[in-house]
């Protein structure tokens, strides 16, 4: 299964944020999307989570050569700013979230397992979300988002509010759950996405590019990555 | 101290600036026109300059004119007592309160807060530089309206001037106590949170100034004169201490938190109104639902918020009550009243579309469901499925039906009673459409304002209200109604055309919202 980006425009007024973006993202990745501060990594999220319009192309999901529309079903997004419904207790957005999501949930567990697998503790569970901490909400926020098992997920800088602990479970827990998905991440931080993208894609001048690694080692992936970054 | 000012009033006229180049931007039909450039289009940035001055001067008389006019000088026709002396009454003490309830200095204003808190400007050059600049205003402001209101109430010339200067002096005084206090306590407190003396002594001088005229007693001329002297003795004490004090950093500090600021914007939805409801939810932490899916989601939302949806539609059912057995009390004791009662309900039926618009609690019920539920919803994707959408938005439209369905069932009822009891109508069908007009009036702007928010969904991901469309269409809504207030149409004809409208307006608003939401309702980016 793929994520196929075909001549993506979007533009706000005259300025051009993404000029061209033709990509495929394949199932069984991570991709770690790296670009300059308004190189527009947000917006090229936002059309693809459908939030805005985009003003030429078109993105689809192809699937044994089968091409077909993302539906909302199909993505899951996760923004650096957690937001969660504060009325509900934790177990409780967690029921909501498998109910609307029951028949596209495979091998359903039950909540405490699905908090097991978050991590999260369990006098923490029947807590109200707005007693929560912005780490824990976005924990919550990536559990349902999990649970919902879209076939794309969309990462904006997760980790940076994860304590080194919890960041290290996160990343490990997106190995594991990557050979089902297609996960895109943002990020700045360069360790993070060398550690633990598959591929690296860089947005620039409203171009997305990979980033080859061939086979330099880390220092020298870097810099490429930099300099390709730094290319006016 | 004049340069700092300056530059305060320059800030402040950038952002009005472009704040009115925004609005106008963000209408509907033009918006698409209009380029980003136009921030920096001059011939535009001098217009909006001009209408951002031209608002600043009309803000500093509209004000004073409704204040006296409503305040002062209508009432005046209530009283038997002599009018000169019942102005100058009235006027003494609504300074006295007004004084407590406004002090300038004391008032987190997003300009300050832009200024001192985000421009780090001079807190103490800033505080008092705006405070003079509006006490100025205050004098400018109120000397027109106290000399032409106080000439038609022959009150003699020199009180006419003297009165701004008094209002001046009493705001000082109050302004050196909230410094004292300050000094003493270390604790600056937000205005628009007024703590319960503030209230008290409030509603003790609203009780002095419009009770004792009604047993004749009133303020003369000679106690005038020397209460004044004594305010303008301590004003100018006063003033010596406000601009000798020094610690405005730390006072500002405590002041201008950002919660305080938002609470300015309550109407266009804010951190503070978030605040506030977040409270509530805390001691209903103990509902809980048997309900599955949206249904789920909507009832436990109904229950934990269940004070702000409910408490405003109790008490105003306990209001609706009190009025009608007090005009069935004054039905049956005067016959008069009685004939005049029946003669009035015939017609004003129209008037009742105001009412019914003013008791309905639908927009800040759909607002604190986009504060608590939406705003964070909304950015999860399967939360917008069609699906999910129109699942909750019909949960929605039920709840919001019912919450405003007891005030109107109650004033559907005892209209319909008060009609009967006043002498009755020709037409007995005229109950029946009596009370459906008003139920029907009642749904329908439940569903009005739902399906606005479903439609125009007016809100960013930080709450800020983004759509002049929405504002445009609330404004509308407003004037339609108020101008309800003007028609005089009888029972049977009025109501007929109101049922058949509200029944033709659902119809077509649910339809539109049915095909529309799932597009539109997102959160604005």
């Amino acid at each position: 299964m793929k994520l196929v980006v075909r001549n993506l425009k979007k533009s706000f007024e005259k300025k051009e944020v993404l000029k061209d973006i033709n990509f495929e993202f394949e199932k069984g990745k991570i991709y770690g999307l790296l670009g300059r501060n308004g190189a527009g990594k947000t917006t090229f999220f936002n059309c693809l989570n459908e939030d805005i319009d985009i003003n030429e192309g078109e993105f689809y999901i192809e699937d044994n050569n089968n091409k077909r529309k993302m539906e909302a079903e199909d993505i899951g997004y996760v923004l650096s700013t957690p937001n969660v419904p504060e009325f509900l207790t934790a177990r409780e957005f967690l029921k909501f979230f498998i109910d609307i999501n029951q028949k596209r949930i495979k091998d359903l567990k039950t909540i405490d397992e699905y908090f097991d697998f978050m991590k999260i503790e369990e006098e923490d569970r029947d807590r109200l979300l707005k007693d929560y901490s912005h780490g824990m909400k976005n924990k919550m926020q990536m559990l349902v988002n999990i649970i919902a098992n879209p076939n794309v997920l969309l990462l904006d800088e997760p980790l940076t509010s994860f304590d080194v602990v919890v960041s290290e479970e996160m990343k490990q827990m997106l190995r594991e759950i990557k050979q089902n998905h297609i996960i895109i991440f943002s990020t700045h931080i360069m360790e993070l996405a060398l550690d633990l993208c598959d591929e690296i894609v860089i947005l620039n001048k409203g171009v997305l590019e990979e980033v080859d690694k061939n086979n330099l080692n880390n220092e020298q992936f870097k810099n490429k990555i930099i300099e390709a970054l730094k290319e006016e | 101290m004049i340069e700092t000012f300056i530059t305060s009033f320059k800030l402040q006229n950038t952002y009005r600036t472009n704040s009115i180049i925004y609005s106008l931007k963000q209408l509907l039909l033009i918006k698409r026109i209009l380029p980003n450039s136009l921030y920096k289009n001059r011939g535009l940035k001098i217009f909006a300059n001009i209408i951002s001055i031209l608002l600043e001067i009309i803000n500093i008389f509209i004000g004073k004119i409704i204040y006296i006019l409503a305040m002062i000088f209508v009432p005046l026709s209530w009283y038997n007592s002599n009018v000169s002396d019942t102005f100058i009454h009235l006027f003494m003490f609504l300074t006295l309160a007004g004084g407590v309830l406004n002090t300038y200095m004391l008032n987190p204003t997003k300009d300050k807060y832009y200024a001192i808190i985000l421009m780090n400007i001079d807190e103490r050059k800033y505080g008092l530089s705006n405070y003079y600049y509006q006490l100025i205003k205050l004098i400018i402001g109120f000397l027109p309206f106290t000399i032409l209101f106080g000439m038609i109430a022959g009150v003699p010339l020199w009180i006419q001037i003297v009165l701004p200067f008094f209002v001046v002096a009493i705001k000082l005084i109050v302004m050196n106590y909230c410094i004292y206090h300050f000094k003493k306590t270390n604790k600056a407190s937000n205005e628009n949170i007024p703590t319960k003396f503030v209230w008290g002594f409030v509603a003790v001088c609203l009780l002095l100034a419009y009770g004792l005229p009604a047993i004749n007693i009133t303020i003369n001329q000679t106690i005038l004169l020397l209460v004044f002297i004594i305010s303008i003795i301590l004003g100018i004490y006063s003033l010596v201490k406000i601009h000798n004090f020094k610690d405005y950093r730390k006072m500002y500090k405590q002041i201008l938190t950002e919660s305080n600021v938002y609470m300015q914007e309550r109407n266009a939805g804010t951190q503070a109104l978030k605040d506030t409801s977040l409270k509530q939810i805390e001691l209903d932490k103990t509902y809980t639902s048997n309900k599955s899916g949206f249904a789920y989601f909507h009832d436990l939302f109904v229950k934990r918020h269940r004070k702000i949806l409910t408490t405003a539609v109790k008490k105003q059912s306990v209001v609706i009550l009190v009025i009608f057995i007090a005009m069935i009390i004054g039905i049956s004791v005067n016959d008069n009243f009685k004939s005049k009662t029946n003669e009035i309900l015939m017609v004003y039926l129209p008037y009742f579309v105001f009412i019914m618009y003013c008791i309905n609690r639908s927009s800040s019920v759909t607002q604190a469901m986009f504060m608590n539920c939406d705003h964070s919803m909304l950015t999860y994707r399967i939360y917008r499925t069609p699906k999910v959408i129109l699942g909750i938005f019909k949960e929605r439209l039920k709840t919001l039906i019912t919450i405003n369905l007891l005030p109107a069932t109650l004033i559907g009822l005892g209209l319909a009673l008060l009609l009967y009891l006043s002498g009755g109508t020709d037409n007995s069908l005229n109950y029946l459409i009596l009370f459906v007009s008003i139920i029907s009036m009642s749904i329908f702007f439940s569903v009005h304002y739902l399906v606005m928010y479903y439609l125009l969904q007016p809100y960013n991901v930080s709450t800020e209200m983004k759509s002049s469309t929405y504002k445009v269409v609330q404004g509308l809504t407003y004037i339609v109604c108020w101008y309800m207030i003007q028609i005089r149409l009888p029972i049977f004809s009025f109501g007929i055309a109101t049922i058949v409208f509200c029944i033709a307006y659902c119809l077509i608003s649910l339809f539109l919202a049915y095909k529309y939401a799932p597009k539109t309702f997102k959160l604005r980016v």
